[in-house]
């Protein structure tokens, strides 16, 4: 089966010659979850970013079904079917959840209706301005102006930013049924490693721009000591820490 | 009684056409960030090529084509607006096309810039294709008068009012309900969303870009009738409303037109008082009615243009610190006086107009180059010297060189009450008072005939000092070298000195608050004081040259310091570099009346196109050259420079251990007494208590309590959105918090940030915010504003600050040119440079990578050592876990856990708050 999203040697950064993000290479079959792991500033965001077209890359390239896109530009890559889901979730807080969703209907995606039936509270705050919901339900909203796009490639960025435990994990499944339903690749950046894992299939880990780590979720699952020393160094002093 | 409604009813027909322009800069503004000056000009526009339409003829603008297309007959109403209407929308979208679209990330400043260049170039084009005989248009509504409770009160205006109320409504409900409409709405709000949503906030500009301009143009078409249509009238309609706007905070459509409404219907009352109550001036008072409004409203609700959350990135132009004063003085000096030498006659005059033009174009240099408040009142503040100094000279015998000096006082004391808004605002509604400004004094003052000495213009008594004429002369002895060589000398005493101003503290200052007014205020510097004093300075400069400029004609008039005047020397100006005081002099040059001019005129004839193509370079320079021509020669140069030998310098040292590092117990000992506070180790000296930080339902930190010993390096970590930097802000004084705060014996919370910096708190920023065009040391200069006088690090103790940090050859390099890993450490000691007791750092190792890292830990401690608390944020876990004597643990605002390294690195709750759901899952699964 073609992968749905395939990058090759991707480099990327914020500035010419600086790369945060140095020859990251995957490839993702569609209805597959890959997590996205490793610590703050590795450049996680990074990668989504470029990705999702509103970063130029420095260098390698990202294939779509099979074929290369034009990077570098957003609406580009969102009307391919690669759809983003910012770290800051990006709502558009003076519009209501209905105004919301509407503004990101695509011909052939599904209907408000389709969206709000994956997100039943939000069905309860239709009229209410984005900037008035709570953290969990912005973040509701921001995944579902997502789903609305039908995309083929779906990337979220910390999702469990600033949520309480029990509401990640009632997001996280959701994110899942949706992959199933419409066979859509997903990447998820996610702080929150185990629920993470718990939810993917496969796992890259990524350490100052490099990918250190890949294999199939639940083999890092059920080895904690490689996920932590990636997070909090080594317990033996950081003086000694590999790099 | 009667009276009044009659005109507040006739102010309806000016008060429709503001809110028009109101509801065009709205739409602008929402959709693309550009405050649009040239509002006015392109209702002008649009009202000539209707009324050219009405008479059978297309109006083309493009120079070299005839004036006029013949159509054949006259058009009827509707067919003229309708084209009409087409037109404006194109100009709309090419307007946006061509010149708005390629700077949509500048900042806005710059994008309000481009605005005023187009403004310059359609009023000017139109004045060269049509112009400035009034085109009278006839009637479009009903006229005739309605009686309303015994007053006759013309229909015109009510129509006209009535289909700009309608028409809002209409845009109302289009913005509200449709696709389009929620597309600019969201658009405005965030870029990033509107891009990952899949909309293109390019073609919402583009489509509101030609709404907006479609509905000035109707504004201009249907009060043509009413105001003859005259060039520079329509422009200048576009300050009330902006004034309109600035109420409806550039958002609400509906106040927006209210507003404007209640502008025009003012405006009208004024000018009935006027004439009627014998105390008031006879003329002006109704361009005060914006001034007042603006200067009020913005006062008393003083919040900045709304952010647009949309993605800017580039920045003003560079200051440059000039490396060498005497040099350049002494080439200028002798050029100058060979110039006034060679030449005689009139292009010895254009030698002395450069002179007088370049003091002006000074001033401009302090207020917006260095201070970065971009003013367009400059050249009225001359003509306040100017007119002072008639007076002065005339009816109370002042002799010189008094009676300039008093003059520039008077504009001085002008230029302040303009700065006064600026304390509560910053940004772009700073420039729109200082245009409602320059308006109100044109008429208050310098057309009205009680003030100005009449038709004949405001005589000057000829200066002269201890005998010596050195008056400009007339007839044959015009242009006189002595005068020549007062402005001359003039000239020199002003540059030098704001070359000075430059290189010291008040301009580092003024630097400081262009580049960045939160971090500059971190850094202890009083913004507020900052900025009037960059407006004082700034208006006693131009008044000095309006009095100059005032013996050089020998009569002042009010056409030489009108507001469009002003609005052309400024585009001059910034052409030539307004951030450089060699810009400054070189506006002189270029400017209206300088010897660039006249040579021009004379070659090639082409003194009418000369606003056209000041526009045009003024657009020209800020999307490809914002430091001007000045600027960019002196970049070209300093590249050469560059390329000139040098001796190779040293990678990032490696740590310690290797041959490298000098001795160091000799440095700490220095640091020690550069920085230590006589307190005892273990005292508490920084205090958090229930401080919680709340934005709207979101709590961002909870009932946060912790305590800082002297001499402890603590750190403050926690997952993403845990609330580590809110923390640091509310500590800091950037945060809006509840809670107490004391550092030492002083309680601290409800103090703003640069009282705090004072107390010996001091803090870094996660951007850094250094100041890219300063040095090394201008830049950690700026952080010895915190300490008081005795207290402050002088250049010595700086010197060893840098030789500790390994900075000291580097220190006077641009920081922008530095790497990563050096640009924390000058944001570091930025913050150690006004010696405070506990400095709090914002993830100083971001972007670094291990062996930086691990560098930046042993500066740190070094730090420490010396007797400065430190708390850090970071993410570096290597970095936190081996350098604090203790970290505090946030989650979701609330602290988790507090303890020794070695606790931490193995306490379940963090561990579970960073790698999410329960270790304690996976063992008992086990």
């Amino acid at each position: 089966m073609t992968a749905t999203l395939t990058c090759t040697g991707l480099s990327a950064g914020y500035r010419r010659g600086h790369a945060c993000v140095r020859d990251v290479s995957f490839a993702l079959e569609p209805g597959r979850v890959m997590a996205l792991l490793g610590p703050n500033g590795a450049g996680k965001t990074t990668l989504l970013l470029t990705l999702a077209g509103l970063l130029s890359p420095l260098g390698g390239r990202i294939d779509l079904d099979g074929a290369p896109i034009r990077t570098g530009n957003a609406r580009l890559a969102s009307r391919a079917g690669i759809v983003l889901v910012p770290d800051d979730r990006s709502l558009f807080t003076g519009l209501t959840v209905t105004e919301n969703l509407r503004l990101a209907r695509r011909k052939g995606g599904p209907t408000v209706a389709e969206v709000i039936d994956y997100f039943p509270r939000l069905g309860e705050r239709r009229s209410i301005p984005a900037g008035m919901l709570s953290g969990g339900e912005q973040q509701m909203l921001a995944l579902g102006r997502a789903f609305m796009q039908a995309p083929k490639v779906l990337l979220v960025d910390e999702l469990s930013m600033g949520l309480a435990p029990v509401v990640v994990e009632s997001l996280l499944p959701i994110v899942r049924s949706f992959a199933d339903d419409r066979g859509t690749a997903v990447v998820l950046v996610e702080q929150h490693v185990h629920l993470a894992l718990a939810t993917a299939d496969v796992a890259t880990v990524l350490r100052h721009g490099e990918v250190t780590t890949t294999g199939p979720a639940a083999e890092l699952a059920a080895d904690p000591e490689r996920l932590e020393q990636a997070y909090l160094g080594s317990a033996a002093g950081a003086g000694t820490a590999v790099f | 009684m009667s009276d009044h409604l009659v005109f507040l009813a006739l102010g309806l027909g000016n008060g429709a056409v503001y809110a028009a322009l109101g509801l065009a800069l709205v739409m602008t503004f929402r959709s693309s960030g550009v405050v649009n000056f040239a509002t006015g000009a392109i209702a002008l526009y649009v009202a000539y090529t209707y009324g050219f339409l009405r008479k059978g003829e297309l109006l083309s603008p493009i120079p070299g084509t005839p004036t006029t297309i013949d159509l054949g007959g006259p058009w009827g109403f509707l067919p003229a607006l309708a084209l009409s209407l087409l037109i404006a929308a194109a100009l709309g979208a090419l307007l946006y096309g061509l010149v708005f679209r390629p700077v949509r990330s500048a900042p806005p400043v710059a994008k309000a810039v481009v605005s005023i260049g187009v403004m310059l170039v359609v009023q000017a084009l139109l004045a060269l294709r049509v112009g400035t005989t009034p085109v009278s248009v006839k009637p479009i509504l009903p006229t005739g008068a309605l009686e309303v409770g015994g007053t006759r009160i013309p229909q015109d205006r009510l129509w006209f009012a009535v289909l700009i109320v309608a028409l809002t409504v209409v845009l109302v409900l289009l913005f509200r309900h449709t696709r389009f409409g929620l597309a600019t709405r969201a658009a405005a709000e965030s870029e990033k969303g509107a891009l990952v949503t899949g909309l293109s906030p390019d073609r919402i500009a583009l489509g509101n870009w030609a709404l907006s301009t479609a509905v000035a143009g109707l504004g201009g078409i249907l009060i043509a009738p009413i105001v003859p249509l005259v060039p520079v009238s329509y422009s200048l309609f576009v300050i009330p409303a902006l004034a309109a706007a600035l109420v409806g905070n550039f958002t609400a459509m509906g106040v927006t037109v209210a507003a404007g409404f209640a502008i025009g219907m003012l405006q009208s009352e004024m000018t009935h008082l006027q004439a009627t109550v014998s105390w008031f001036p006879g003329s002006g008072m109704a361009e005060l009615v914006p001034l007042a409004l603006i200067l009020g409203f913005l006062v008393v609700r003083g919040k900045p243009l709304p952010t647009r959350g949309s993605i800017v990135r580039s920045s003003l132009g560079k200051a440059p610190r000039p490396r060498n004063i005497l040099v350049p003085t002494l080439i200028g000096i002798a050029v100058a006086t060979v110039a006034l030498l060679v030449t005689s006659g009139s292009y010895r005059g254009a030698v002395i107009v450069s002179l007088v033009l370049a003091v002006i174009g000074l001033s401009q240099v302090v207020v917006t180059g260095f201070a970065g408040q971009i003013s367009l009142a400059q050249l009225p503040l001359a003509g306040v010297g100017a007119f002072t100094l008639s007076r002065l000279t005339v009816d109370l015998g002042i002799p010189f060189p008094i009676a300039p000096l008093l003059a520039a006082l008077a504009a001085m004391v002008i230029g302040v009450v303009v700065g006064l808004p600026a304390l509560r605002i910053r940004g772009l509604p700073v420039t729109v008072v200082t245009l409602a400004l320059a308006v109100f004094l044109e008429f208050v003052w310098f057309r009205n005939t009680d003030l100005n000495g009449g038709m004949q213009g405001a005589r000057v008594e000829p200066p002269s000092l201890f005998g010596l004429d050195l008056s400009i002369g007339a007839g044959a002895d015009y242009p006189r070298l002595a005068f020549g060589f007062l402005c001359l000398v003039t000239l020199v005493v002003v540059a030098v000195a704001i070359a000075r101003l430059r290189t010291g503290r008040l301009g580092a200052a003024m630097l400081a608050v262009r580049a960045d007014e939160r971090a500059a205020a971190a850094s202890g510097i009083n913004v507020a004081r900052t900025k009037l004093l960059a407006f004082a300075i700034g208006a006693f400069v131009a008044g000095l040259g309006g009095a100059l400029m005032a013996y050089q004609q020998t009569i002042v008039t009010a056409e030489s310091y009108s507001t469009m005047g002003g609005i052309a020397m400024f585009a001059m100006i910034y052409i030539a570099g307004v951030t450089l005081v060699s810009g400054g002099v070189l506006s002189g040059v270029l400017g209206a009346g300088g010897l660039m001019f006249v040579l021009l005129d004379r070659l090639l004839g082409f003194a009418d196109f000369y606003a056209i193509i000041g526009g045009v370079l003024l657009t020209l320079t800020v999307i490809g050259y914002p430091e001007g021509i000045a600027g960019s020669t002196a970049e070209r140069l300093q590249r050469l420079r560059a390329r000139l030998p040098k001796k190779t310098r040293a990678a990032v040292p490696a740590p310690a251990g290797t041959a490298e590092e000098p001795a160091r117990p000799d440095t700490d000992a220095e640091l020690t007494t550069l920085l230590a506070h006589d307190v005892p180790e273990g005292t508490v000296v920084l205090t958090a208590e229930g401080v919680s930080v709340t934005h709207g339902a979101i709590t961002a930190l909870a009932d946060v309590s912790l305590e800082v010993r002297v001499g402890e390096i603590v750190g403050l970590i926690g997952p993403n959105g845990a609330g580590k930097t809110t923390c640091i802000d509310a500590l800091s004084g950037f945060a809006d918090a509840t809670g107490t705060v004391t550092l030492g014996d002083h309680r601290i919370d409800g103090l703003v940030p640069h009282r705090r910096s004072r107390l010996g708190l001091s803090r870094t920023f996660q951007d850094m915010s250094l100041y890219e065009d300063l040095s090394v040391r201008e830049n950690v200069e700026v952080g010895t504003f915190t300490a008081g006088r005795g207290d402050r690090a002088d250049a010595h103790d700086l010197d060893t600050l840098f030789r500790i940090l390994d900075l000291h050859d580097r220190a006077d390099e641009p920081v922008g040119e530095l790497s990563q890993g050096r640009k924390q450490l000058v944001s570091v000691a930025r913050a150690l440079a006004g010696r405070p007791r506990v400095v709090l750092l914002d993830e100083p190792a971001a972007g670094l990578d291990s062996t930086e890292s691990r560098w930046l830990g042993e500066k740190l401690r070094a730090v420490r050592d010396a007797g400065v608390t430190i708390v850090l944020v970071d993410h570096d876990m290597d970095l936190v876990l081996d350098l604090c004597d203790r970290i505090v643990v946030l989650d979701l605002g609330r602290i988790i856990a507090t303890g020794r390294p070695d606790e931490i690195r193995t306490d379940p709750a963090v561990i579970a708050a960073y790698l999410g759901a329960a270790r304690e899952k996976t063992e008992a699964s086990l």
